[in-house]
């Protein structure tokens, strides 16, 4: 992942697929809460129990972990100068988004097999 | 009417001030310009600016204007909220009063090397060009280097060095979409990066202030465009 800091385009065109998809997956899951019996754990459950679901949330989840790295990188890029503050800073974001993406993959997991 | 303008001698003053100027009887339809010139004149000879053929041309006489990059020249007092705010463009080194040291700005133009490259052998004749070739020029090729856009772009400001800047990367597209240029892959290559061209964020300062209307924005995004079906 870090190589991107070195890239252009591919960053920015993951930047744009990923927004898509977060947009798109955010109305499924809106649709999906408002036409959803009833709203609690064992619906959610139920509902991230289907195959369709719960790769479409894994999905969502990587999504938002690259768009967040794109986005941070790119404010990093702008406003950091130093460049050992740079590389601090960047291994701060990375080290923290892939550990929020690592927990809520186990959340998912658990929610789904546990 | 009143004037608050950037003054700075390196000679003599250790920072920058404003300095007021007040002018009586403006005549109806007079440029920034006249009455800067007319200050000079009338009040304080010292007082410095560049300036060359007045008609929004040459594009010398780029100054920040209540805020906002414009041409002295082609900029009616009238229209402007008191008192007149003048400072030299933004996010380049000041000379001398109004006038900025544009060598970052050249060098981030040479970066993208303005001018055709034709590897086969040159014919007898000129290169022609259908009209629907020449077409794709307009809104390009019009640039006059007056520097309004890129030194109201934040991303300039902060990667002067390292971000080419709206005007250099309207001229980058001026040669991509050359029908007559051979150099298309190693100018695209050129552009990659994170820095060069994807500092560009999109906020369009630069066609806000673009005194001769031209897109620097759309040019870029049709750059990332053709990237995009390079790479695929």
């Amino acid at each position: 992942m870090s190589t991107f800091v070195l890239e252009g385009l591919r960053p920015w065109v993951i930047q744009r697929v990923s927004a898509v998809y977060i947009a798109l997956f955010l109305l499924y899951l809106l649709y999906s809460a408002v036409t959803a019996h009833s709203v609690d754990f064992d619906t959610w459950r139920g509902w991230l129990f289907q195959p369709l679901n719960s790769v479409s949330m894994a999905l969502f989840v990587l999504a938002i972990l690259f768009h967040a790295w794109i986005g941070m990188r790119d404010v990093v890029l702008d406003y950091v100068h130093n460049i050992m503050l740079r590389i601090l800073v960047l291994a701060l974001i990375i080290g923290t988004l892939l550990g929020s993406g690592l927990w809520a993959f186990r959340a998912l997991l658990l929610t789904v097999t546990g | 009417m009143k004037f608050n303008i950037y003054r700075f001698n390196p000679d003599s003053d250790s920072k920058p001030r404003m300095q007021s100027y007040e002018l009586n009887d403006i005549e109806p339809g007079t440029m920034l310009l006249a009455a800067l010139l007319r200050i000079k004149d009338e009040q304080d000879e010292t007082l410095s600016f560049r300036r060359s053929c007045g008609e929004g041309v040459c594009g010398s006489d780029g100054m920040s204007i209540n805020g906002l990059n414009g041409l002295a020249c082609i900029t009616p007092v009238a229209s402007l909220k008191q008192p007149i705010e003048v400072r030299p463009l933004p996010g380049l080194p000041v000379v001398r009063d109004l006038i900025i040291d544009m060598e970052q700005f050249y060098q981030n133009y040479r970066d993208v090397k303005p001018y055709l490259i034709v590897n086969d052998p040159m014919p007898e004749v000129e290169l022609p060009q259908s009209p629907i070739q020449r077409e794709k020029l307009d809104g390009l090729y019009e640039c006059i280097l007056c520097a309004c856009c890129t030194t109201q772009c934040p991303s300039f400001w902060w990667n002067p060095d390292k971000f080419l800047g709206p005007a250099a990367l309207l001229q980058a597209a001026r040669f991509l979409e050359d029908s007559r240029d051979q150099a298309r892959e190693e100018r695209l290559a050129n552009l990659e990066g994170p820095f060069k061209l994807f500092r560009c964020h999109t906020i369009m300062n630069c066609v806000q202030v673009c005194p001769k209307g031209l897109n620097p924005t759309e040019a870029i995004g049709n750059i990332k465009k053709m990237m995009v079906r390079r790479s695929l």
